[in-house]
């Protein structure tokens, strides 16, 4: 009998969940507000919820978040509550995540990284969607003829970096060298489109280009050896796996005295000599600010076209350009080693 | 306790309720990845890795379908297919050449990423709700959990005719005992690849459904998979044996599966609700778990020990 009563307690909830799904789907009502502190929905003490999915704990992701949220208590103060989950590495877990904030009818998703963006997608045509840290709009949302906007509910950063300038960084530095080796990993779309890019920025220099991939950080060690004794100098583009393991690097290019250019500044002070290098925190500052218009001046995401970072620095690391016997000319910015 | 308050208060049941049906959307689909599951680990006898790599085959090889212009049905077909395909090759590791299930598990999910990066041709590919005609989306969570339960349903009716036809009993009995089975005739070689092949394309299947939920096809949508699998298998077991005890049969026992896969999805959809520290989801999701198990089999043993036989019998005769 006690079990019967527990089965019937459970579907009963299950059904009233259902209902409450329906009625809350097709009305436009909000269900009782979370906070019971809350002003009125009049426009000048409206009080915003921001959901905020990010992929997975990592620097980049954790600095453009903060970024973000800084911007938006710049500029509304306590006026906006985050909700902000972290899918541990889970790419389903993004939809759970994204599921959560359309069901609690959150003002604002902020998707952080590309399987976090496309499950935001797809969760809504409604709520407006910020993406940061995506580097390609296009390929990430599947949209053909990419044009800067969405159409939609989905604007954003792009963490692309200004890879042409370093090709040109890496010819200003090594004009000598003949053989660049690429290594990333294989499961990061983000760095197979970079890959890409600086491929054909370097070929138009005179450099041939080869490719030097691993699946996880297990490979990262034997791939890096392979790289580093066929190549005269090495390039690493914005690859969270690299960013992870930039010891390793190290500890083989170094005593092969290969040069490492690196595509971001956290990866160039774990084992990089320069960089051009590109700051997530601004990244998320500047998403925080397309956040804030889009909220409170009502802008529409559909027409406003994905952001770049705001400025870029070149940068070297003085540890490991003087472990190499490097001189680099002026004009550069010293970053601190990280290890 | 200011603070406990303040906490209490910032939890709005209403929201915990409104994000049940995508949780159960979601559960769905891996409570059909995890009837895979069950094949092997409970009639075989082991745990079949290779579901990390097929789960993420059967979405790449939907989405690359869908966005070749196949119709969907077709897609999930392929996406089966696939599934199938990945399986008899860790059979044929096993029964061909000698090696261990596991190993052979291993090196096919090994090898499926590689062939993922190719069906890829990268590592990720979105498949945009908006622009082709999906049967299971998060954009859409009934209709999702309707579409969901049908697929489980028919699924769980095949598997129970099927595992009752005289192959589906050979498949069992090379699971059960397979020198006995040998004895009685049955090619258990066989009959593991079978079985093997079945459950990875349940699993493939369920891949291409969730790929499609999620809107995107990724490398690494299956990490982990087997880990979720398994735990449906036995979150379902245990919640059958509790609800039903003696009277549970076959049939049933593949329906709890798919609640077990349900459930596990609620614990994270809650565990995200309490607001805790986001980098202790996984571990908060792991202790649930593992206190929604040990519940029973406490209960179990605190009135079965040993011990409280002697204390009964000794106020007994005392």
């Amino acid at each position: 009998m006690k079990k019967k009563i527990a089965v019937l307690l459970l579907a009963a909830a299950t059904a009233l969940s259902l209902t409450a799904c329906s009625g809350g789907s097709n009305a436009s009502k909000s269900g009782p507000s979370s906070s019971a502190s809350s002003a009125s929905k009049a426009s000048a003490g409206k009080h915003y919820t921001v959901g905020i999915c990010q992929l997975v704990q990592h620097p980049a992701l954790d600095a453009a978040t903060k970024g973000f949220q800084k911007a938006l208590t710049d500029k509304l103060g306590s006026r906006v509550t985050f909700n902000m989950q972290n899918a541990s590495g889970d790419s389903p877990t993004c939809a759970v995540i994204c599921n959560q904030f359309v069901s609690s009818n959150v003002d604002l998703i902020m998707a952080n990284a590309t399987p976090a963006l496309q499950a935001a997608q797809t969760a809504t045509s409604k709520i407006p969607i910020l993406g940061t840290s995506v580097t390609d709009y296009g390929t990430a949302l599947g949209i053909s003829n990419w044009s800067g906007t969405t159409g939609k509910n989905i604007s954003g950063t792009s963490d692309l970096a200004p890879i042409e300038q370093q090709a040109n960084l890496l010819h200003e530095l090594f004009p000598k060298a003949k053989k660049v080796g690429i290594i990333y990993c294989s499961a990061e779309p983000n760095s197979k489109y970079q890959d890409k890019v600086i491929k054909k920025a370097l070929t138009k220099l005179g450099y041939t280009c080869k490719d030097y991939t691993f699946s996880d950080s297990n490979d990262v060690q034997s791939v890096t050896k392979t790289a580093a004794s066929e190549s005269d100098v090495i390039y690493l583009p914005t690859d969270n796996t690299v960013a992870s393991n930039t010891g390793i690097i190290k500890n083989v290019c170094l005593p092969a005295k290969v040069p490492v250019i690196a595509g971001e500044e956290g990866i160039c002070a774990g084992c990089g000599v320069a960089t051009l290098s590109i700051s997530y925190y601004d990244l998320g500052y500047t998403t925080g600010e397309m956040a804030y218009d889009i909220l409170v001046n009502h802008a529409n995401p559909a027409t406003m076209k994905v952001k770049f970072a705001p400025k870029y620095t070149k940068e070297y690391n003085p540890s490991v350009c003087k472990a190499m016997g490097i001189t680099l000319p002026s004009g550069f910015k010293a970053i601190k080693a990280s290890s | 306790m200011d603070f406990m308050m303040a906490y209490l208060s910032s939890l709005s049941p209403i929201n915990l309720l409104m994000a049940i049906p995508g949780n159960i959307a979601q559960g769905i689909i891996w409570g059909i990845m995890a009837l895979g599951v069950l094949i092997t680990f409970r009639l075989l006898n082991f745990a079949d890795l290779t579901v990390d790599g097929t789960f993420a085959t059967g979405g790449a090889v939907t989405v690359v379908l869908i966005l070749a212009g196949a119709p969907v049905p077709l897609a999930l077909v392929a996406a089966l297919a696939a599934g199938l395909l990945a399986g008899t090759v860790t059979g044929l590791l096993n029964t061909v050449l000698g090696i261990p299930e596991i190993l052979s598990g291993i090196l096919t999910q090994i090898s499926l990423w590689s062939v993922n990066l190719l069906i890829l041709s990268g590592a990720n590919k979105a498949v945009n709700v908006d622009e082709y005609p999906l049967i299971v989306t998060l954009r859409n969570v009934k209709s999702s959990i309707v579409t969901a339960l049908v697929f489980a349903a028919v699924l769980i009716c095949i598997l129970y005719w099927y595992f009752g036809t005289e192959q589906g009993s050979a498949i069992r009995a090379t699971g059960c005992n397979p020198h006995m089975a040998r004895a009685q005739g049955i090619n258990i070689d066989f009959m593991k690849v079978l079985a093997i092949s079945l459950s990875n394309g349940l699993v493939g299947l369920s891949g291409g459904l969730l790929a499609q939920y999620q809107g995107f096809a990724d490398i690494k949508m299956g990490q982990g998979s087997i880990v979720i699998g398994l735990a449906a298998v036995i979150i379902g077991e245990v919640l059958g044996d509790a609800l039903l005890g003696k009277s549970m049969n076959f049939a049933l026992r593949l329906g709890f599966v798919v609640v077990g896969g349900v459930l596990y999805y609620l614990v994270i959809g809650l565990v995200m609700w309490l607001k805790m520290p986001t980098d202790l989801l996984k571990l908060l999701t792991a202790v649930i778990v593992a206190t929604f198990l040990a519940v029973p089999y406490l209960r179990a043993k605190s009135k079965n020990s040993f011990a409280l036989a002697g204390k009964r019998g000794a106020q007994n005769h005392a």
